[in-house]
Order: structure tokens, then C-alpha cells, then sequence
């Protein structure tokens, strides 16, 4: 059976805010732009797939999950 | 045969404990395409993209109507419409919704896409869900 690790924390970790270009196995960040449209740029050498995410962001205050928080709980 | 993805941990949330169902997912809009990671919520009855994803995808999305929709918290625009996305290779046609204004998450996956092409398993215990997609012929 196929098992695919993504750590966004590992993999965002650095990265001022903006968009990464992750490698198709997900654990390598590829390249780093200011805006979605700069890291496209940046990845259009890159043959393989490369998966968008930006970077910078904080998800803590994230609806779905925000009661967690330490700073929110109910 | 299905595929077991971990739940990822969260940026700003690593102290917590908190993770999340994560899926690679790649959209495709004419010859535009476009691959990210989406957030894979049964919570939410239709999918999501930002702005921003959809303006990489060439849809223009300020030429159709917007429609106003609520979460838990606000109100919000979003204009419907549909692409092909690709995931684990299987290919299939979604209607999703371009919602103006959102944070964090760019892209979320819900009930009236994934989860009508594919049994969605969630592990809680062991941090990790299996996607099993059904075979259309």
C-alpha cells in the first residue's frame, strides 16, 4: 500500500511569506517566491511536477481547528 | 487499492498537536494547469479555491456571477465553477468555488467532490486517512 508523508512545518520552516514550490515526493521545497506568480517563474526550468503552497502563513487561527489554539479555548 | 497520506502538522500550530488531512491535488483549466496541496475537510459541502489559484488557472472568474455563501464565522463571495483536477492519477470533473477574501487555506476539498469520487477513511488514532477511489467504467 502506497503511504505518503507531507510535514508542511518542515517543509515551510524559513520561508519568509509568499508561495514554495514543493517537490512531487514532498520533501524538498524547490523554490520560494514573493507571489504565486514568482515561483511559477522560478519553476519553469524544473521539469517535474511542482506543487504550490504558500508560505509565511499561520493556521492557527483557522476555524476548523481554531478551539485548539491555546490562546482559544473554548 | 487505497493510499494512506499521515495528517501534516500546521504552521503556528506546531505546540499544539493539531494536524491535518492534507492532499496533493492538481487542477486543470484548459491548457492552464496548476498543482497544490488541499485541505481535505468533510465538513465542507463543496470545494474551495483562492483567487489567486484561480488566476493562475486563467478562469476568469470576475466575469461570473458571485453567489453569497456562509461558514461558521462570516459571509462570503464566491463564484462556482468547473475545472478537472487530478489526484493519485485519477482524473474527474469538479465544480468548485472561487471564494474571494481567504486566508490560510487556499484550497479545500469537500464532500461534493472528493468524497464522491473516493471512500475518504479517517485514522484519528494513527494521524493518517486513506483515500480509495471508487472505479467508474
Amino acid at each position: 500500500m502506497k503511504q505518503i508523508k507531507i510535514n508542511l512545518v518542515k517543509l515551510l520552516k524559513g520561508y519568509k511569506p509568499g508561495w514554495v514550490g514543493i517537490s512531487p515526493d514532498f520533501k524538498k521545497v524547490l523554490v520560494w517566491g514573493k507571489t504565486l506568480d514568482h515561483a511559477t517563474q522560478k519553476a519553469r526550468k524544473i521539469k517535474e511536477k511542482v506543487y504550490y503552497f504558500p508560505a509565511g502563513e499561520s493556521y492557527s487561527n483557522f476555524v476548523g481547528i481554531t478551539f485548539y489554539g491555546n490562546n482559544n479555548r473554548l | 487499492m487505497g493510499i494512506i497520506i499521515d495528517y501534516s502538522p500546521l504552521p503556528g500550530l506546531e505546540k499544539t498537536g493539531v494536524l491535518a488531512p492534507m492532499i496533493p491535488v492538481t487542477f486543470k483549466h484548459g491548457r492552464y494547469e496548476f498543482s497544490t496541496i488541499a485541505l481535505v475537510d468533510s465538513g465542507a459541502e463543496a470545494g474551495i479555491i483562492s483567487t489567486v489559484i484561480a488566476d493562475k488557472l486563467n478562469i476568469k472568474w470576475r466575469k461570473i456571477p458571485a453567489k453569497s455563501g456562509f461558514s461558521i464565522g462570516s459571509n462570503f463571495l464566491f463564484h462556482p465553477v468547473n475545472i478537472t483536477s487530478t489526484i493519485f492519477d485519477h482524473n474527474f470533473t469538479l465544480k468548485i468555488n472561487v471564494v474571494e477574501g481567504i486566508f490560510a487555506f487556499k484550497c479545500i476539498l469537500g464532500r461534493r467532490d472528493l468524497f464522491k469520487r473516493a471512500k475518504i477513511c479517517f485514522e484519528g488514532y494513527k494521524n493518517q486517512f486513506e483515500v480509495i477511489f471508487r472505479e467508474l467504467n
